[in-house]
């Protein structure tokens, strides 16, 4: 990093250096080769599909065929009347995302850590992960079956400990709770995996030196595991942030009901029920084009902070 | 390794196991319901809603998935896709990762950044559609492979694991004669074991739940992935496309039919990663090189 | 076709192909390995893309079958074997080449399909929403106009005329239609419970809210225990109850005239009239509380575990409802009943446009007209009672027999589903026009069904604006739809009065709901 900065001051000197170096990792560039012409073949040719999001493209006319109307969509997504409650809702829940579950694989794979046991650590782990091979329908349909009002096992549980019986599934205050909760149990033990193989990484020497020093465990895993694992931590997040408005189509749309509209409506299911999925392909992708822009937005922000305080970053 | 015998120590240890205990039988629960309900009829599950344990048993869900060999089919299809695709997936993955995770590399971060936009933006579906049909992809099981070929969060992930490795142990290696190719394969990814296990569990996973692809790539039913049946039957039995039900001519698949197939279309890829897990010990292996 | 994709393969990404010609072999490899998969049926049958792309290259063997290639939606779990359509095959001289894609991805596939160039030459639609999404396509003339060739065709020319009407574009026939029953729509009930409690079959409304109530607090199943309900209801409002209470209101259904012009159903005070009688039911706890979160999975488990003890939709609904409700309360007995009466003692139900689906013929695979009548004579055929009864009952003797001149499905109800079901949906017409069998039930209930069926066609209140376009409608009317649907559930639920609905209403009108009334309106008058 540090050369990159420098480079540009000595930037006579160092033509001929550069091209030395290049040379020399020419067989770096070789490795890259495959990866990168599948990025170009696969992700940038088709790029060009962005561009409907500025036309009336009509599939059976094709991009050239179809008529330009510039920024109208995004015109109309801006003058939309409910969009900017679709967005808010759209960015609470993304905050739910980061702030709520994002720690907890982490947590989850420092106690997994922590079990000595190899046997029960395997156990727990492979336990955990399974919700995650569970489609959301199965998901939600287990949790409507949990939270119904009639004969729902916490309803039945909040009236015979003689409170009074909610409506989760048809309560806008219970919706983000529902969500939320929902994601941690299917995603949670699947997002340790990762963790715990940054921290399977880490020098087992460093613990037994700290543990002469008389270090407890809860010292170890602040002062050993935790830096050890911080660069996943924070390139994760910053993909997480990229992922701002990409909250689980499948999972919020069987949530959604006429009675939580008002807080469950996301960009996402908004697509998909007002019928643009369908035959209005500009207006979606000028919507799927937005909510990209955003996320590159906090994506260089975010990197740029990360850097900041010395992260390599993704890029 | 030491333990940590002091009364603190044991209470975490304690409290840490109660805790886990918790967390694990809450999660177990859907698939235990899962597993119950394809051993029961759908009477049973309208009475009682959350089987855990069925009182009356029945075969007949498996049997009638197995009583053809489609489910047989789509499972091969499935594994062979997984398994190919994984070991293609990893190879370049891996190439790339290790490319862009050397810092003296000239152009890395623009590379970089053009690999993280991929992730934001895409041209959609019809346009990956055509460069798909225009390889001649179309109707082969390349086209299930090939436009996953890297997923650009797992490369990121992989070169940071990279990076991680100590320089000195390349330079050293450089100075015996090893290429960067040798480098690679005989230093950091037996190195990067926990991080290589991992992402072919996640590009396994990928492969595994493949649908959308195959739907839109192939138009033979008889190449199918599993997934493709296990969402029909899903979707259809969970009730929740009412644009189907015009008329109740198609009665949705029985309940049990449904978690049977659940549980078969999964099984496969669940065992993966109790035979992964054991890589999880290999990074210590680290600590030995280095010491 | 493998050979030359892997060729381009090899071609277009020679430095990956090169590095890893291994795996990509062995890719190739799987394809003949598992199970003779891949490669056997592109040979045998030809894909659409092998038949399109070298039809010269084709031997001229007989000459005669004639071939043809069908895309249709899947609604059942996987492919069904070649059973029946090599029966069909032989029937009608033809030699077909089904294409089936999950229902639930259909749009995906078809739009993808239609971008390229790749629909086949019968191109089946999903259903009537699909339909009016691809009349921009139409109108573009990506699809023959097949009207003027129907009175070529003497089974074709049976079709019903009003039907036909809804489906035309801009006064164009395009597409060939696959009937259904008009009005099958009622309730299904428990009798015995309405014997225990001494309650005759609804025949009014207030019978039926009656009767939810008493099933609700008169412990029907007689174990003490207030477990019951009434009504099991689900989170829809067009094929869950509340439409067809709406209906039996009177109602309009989608669109109704008022002062001589078209209004939406939303605007009539019957409209009203059906939601406080809901939310009266919901108030009085006769229903599921949570109606607007339940998938029809939890409706109908509601009512088979014992639970509920009234059903609003489909009334041939009841066969499978009375077979799992059996296992779980073995002296149960359900019944069916309709035309029941609202308030001011008139008959009325609501009916659907007649058809549920259609089939487009592309000009993109279809060149000429002489191919058109072809294809349009193999529909011809199809219209025939031997090859209707083939699609959609399956062959006489294995998948049913003839009982009393009505065909009884067998009782191996796996092998029909797996074998016959498929082709099903796409049986052009209905049994009036191509001849085919009706059903032979035996369950009462679902006898009376069937006359229900029948009565209701009488009593049918259809939607004028069923043929009718609107482009303010098509762009945002579904999007406007949701304002209302979220408006009546909120009014049933008590979050809102009827001043509540009548803003949302008025949302509906000041966002483009004018506009649709108003271009309704004007192709109306034509």
């Amino acid at each position: 990093m540090e050369e990159a900065i420098v480079r540009p001051a000595a930037a006579l000197k160092t033509g001929s250096e550069r091209s030395r170096r290049i040379r020399r990792n020419k067989w770096l560039y070789l490795m890259i080769a495959p990866g990168l012409i599948y990025f170009l073949v696969f992700k940038y040719i088709p790029m060009y599909g962005l561009i409907i999001s500025f036309q009336d493209y009509k599939p059976f006319r094709g991009i050239t065929g179809s008529e330009w109307v510039g920024l109208e969509h995004f015109r109309r997504l801006f003058s939309e009347p409910d969009f900017l409650n679709i967005l808010s809702n759209t960015l609470i829940l993304f905050s739910l995302n980061i702030l709520i579950y994002f720690p907890i694989p982490i947590i989850l794979a420092l106690m997994l850590n922590e079990v000595r046991i190899s046997f029960f650590k395997r156990f727990f782990q492979t336990l955990i992960y399974l919700p995650h091979f569970m489609s959301w329908v199965i998901i939600v349909s287990i949790g409507y079956v949990m939270l119904t009002m009639d004969g729902g096992i916490i309803n039945e549980l909040l009236s015979w400990m003689g409170f009074e019986k909610i409506n989760f599934l048809l309560s806008s205050a219970w919706f983000r709770p529902t969500y939320i909760i929902q994601v941690i149990w299917r995603e949670a033990g699947w997002g340790t995996i990762i963790y715990l193989a940054a921290i399977a990484s880490v020098d087992t020497q460093l613990y037994e030196a700290a543990r002469m020093d008389g270090a407890g465990r809860l010292r170890q895993i602040w002062h050993i595991t935790l830096p050890a694992i911080r660069s996943v931590i924070i390139v994760l997040l910053i993909l997480k942030i990229g992922d701002v408005l990409e909250l689980g189509f499948e999972h919020v749309y069987l949530l959604l009901n006429s009675m939580n509209r008002d807080v469950a409506e996301i960009i996402d299911t908004y697509v998909y029920t007002a019928g643009l999925r369908q035959m209005k392909f500009s207006y979606s992708a000028a919507i799927g084009f937005f909510k990209s822009l955003v996320g590159l937005i906090l994506v260089v922000i975010a990197n740029r902070l990360a850097k900041k305080f010395g992260e390599e970053g993704v890029y | 390794m030491v333990e940590d015998r002091s009364l603190g120590g044991r209470l975490f240890g304690i409290v840490n196991f109660a805790l886990l205990t918790i967390v694990a039988l809450v999660t177990i629960l859907p698939f235990i319901h899962v597993l119950a309900g394809s051993f029961t009829t759908s009477a049973e599950m309208a009475a009682k809603k959350f089987v855990l344990f069925p009182t009356d048993w029945s075969w007949d869900a498996y049997r009638f998935i197995f009583s053809t060999n489609t489910i047989f089919r789509a499972m091969a299809v499935s594994v062979g896709v997984t398994v190919c695709g994984t070991l293609f997936s990893m190879l370049i993955t891996s190439l790339m990762a290790y490319g862009l995770s050397r810092k003296d590399l000239d152009g890395r971060r623009t590379l970089m950044f053009l690999v993280v936009f991929t992730m934001l933006f895409n041209g959609g579906l019809i346009p990956t559609f055509l460069v798909v049909s225009e390889l001649g992809l179309i109707d082969t099981y390349a086209a299930l492979v090939l436009p996953l070929t890297i997923n650009a969060f797992n490369m990121i992930i992989l070169k940071n694991f990279f990076q991680n490795i100590p320089e000195g142990l390349e330079e050293s290696a450089k100075i015996d004669g090893c290429t960067d190719f040798g480098i690679l394969f005989r230093i950091v990814l037996p190195l990067s074991m926990p991080a290589v296990a991992t992402l072919s569990l996640f590009y396994a996973v990928t492969y595994w739940n493949t649908y959308l692809n195959a739907i839109i790539y192939l138009n033979d039913s008889k190449m199918w992935p599993i997934q493709v049946l296990l969402r029909q039957i899903v979707v259809l039995a969970s009730g929740f496309d009412h644009s189907s039900d015009l008329d109740g001519v198609v009665p949705p698949p029985d309940q049990a039919v449904k978690m049977a197939v659940i549980l078969v279309a999964t099984l496969p890829i669940l065992l993966v990663y109790p035979f992964l897990q054991k890589h999880f010990a290999k990074g210590a292996l680290l600590g030995s090189i280095k010491g | 076709m493998q050979r030359q994709s892997k060729a381009s393969l090899l071609l277009s990404v020679a430095i990956v192909a090169g590095l890893l010609a291994g795996c990509a072999g062995k890719d190739e490899g799987n394809g003949g390995a598992s199970p003779s998969a891949g490669n056997e049926s592109p040979k045998a049958g030809g894909s659409p893309s092998a038949e399109a792309s070298k039809p010269a290259e084709e031997p001229p063997k007989n000459a005669d079958p004639v071939k043809i290639t069908i895309m249709l939606p899947l609604n059942i779990a996987e492919t069904p074997p070649d059973t029946i359509k090599n029966e069909v095959e032989k029937l009608t001289n033809t030699k077909l080449t089904y294409q089936f894609f999950p229902a639930d991805t259909y749009e995906e596939k078809l739009n993808a399909a239609l971008a390229t160039g790749a629909l086949p030459e019968v191109t089946y639609l999903k259903n009537q929403s699909t339909f009016i999404q691809m009349k921009g396509a139409i109108r573009d003339g990506q699809f023959w106009e097949i009207g003027p060739y129907l009175s070529e065709f003497p089974n074709l020319s049976k079709l019903k005329p009003r039907i036909l009407d809804n489906t035309k574009v801009d006064g164009k026939l395009y597409s060939l239609y696959i009937g259904r029953p008009l009005a099958r729509q009622g309730l299904i009930y428990r009798k015995d419970w309405a014997d225990k409690l001494n309650l005759k079959a609804p025949e009014t409304v207030d019978d039926l809210v009656a009767m939810a109530k008493a099933f609700t607090e008169k412990d029907p199943d007689g174990d003490g225990k207030p477990n019951t309900i009434g009504l099991a209801d689900r989170n829809d409002l067009v094929y869950g109850a509340f439409k067809t209470i709406a209906s039996w209101f009177g109602t309009p259904n989608n669109w109704g005239e008022k002062d001589g012009q078209l209004q939406p159903d939303f605007t009539f005070p019957q409209y009203v009239q059906a939601m406080d009688t809901m939310k009266q039911i919901r108030d009085a706890k006769a229903m599921n509380q949570d109606f607007a979160a339940t998938s029809k999975t939890d409706q109908v488990a509601l009512f088979t575990s014992g639970k509920a003890g009234l059903y609003i939709g489909a009334m041939s609904d009841i066969d499978s409802l009375n077979k799992d409700l059996l296992k779980n309360v073995p002296t149960a007995v359900v019944d069916t009943q309709a035309l029941i009466k609202g308030p001011d003692g008139q008959l009325s139900t609501w009916a659907i446009p007649g058809y549920n689906n259609v089939v487009l013929f592309p000009k993109s695979a279809i060149k000429d007209e002489a191919r058109l009548k072809e294809i349009l004579a193999f529909f011809d055929k199809m219209m025939t009672p031997e090859v209707a009864n083939m699609m959609f009952w399956g062959i006489e003797g294995t998948h049913y027999t003839v009982v009393d001149g009505k065909a009884k499905v067998s009782d191996d109800k796996e092998r029909t589903e797996r074998e016959v079901k498929g082709y099903k949906d796409s049986v052009i017409g209905e049994s009036e026009t191509n001849g085919m069998y009706e059903g032979y039930y035996t369950l009462e209930g679902r006898i009376r069904a069937e006359q229900f069926a029948l009565e209701n066609e009488k009593i049918a209140i259809h939607d004028p604006a069923a043929a009718l376009d609107s482009p303010t409608y098509t762009e945002k009317g579904q999007e406007l739809q949701n304002l209302i649907t979220d408006a009546t559930y909120q009014y049933i639920y008590g979050k809102i009065d009827k001043a509540g609905f009548d803003k949302a209403v008025e949302q509906w009108r000041s966002r483009g709901g004018d506009k649709i009334v108003e271009e309704l309106n004007a192709a109306y008058k034509k």
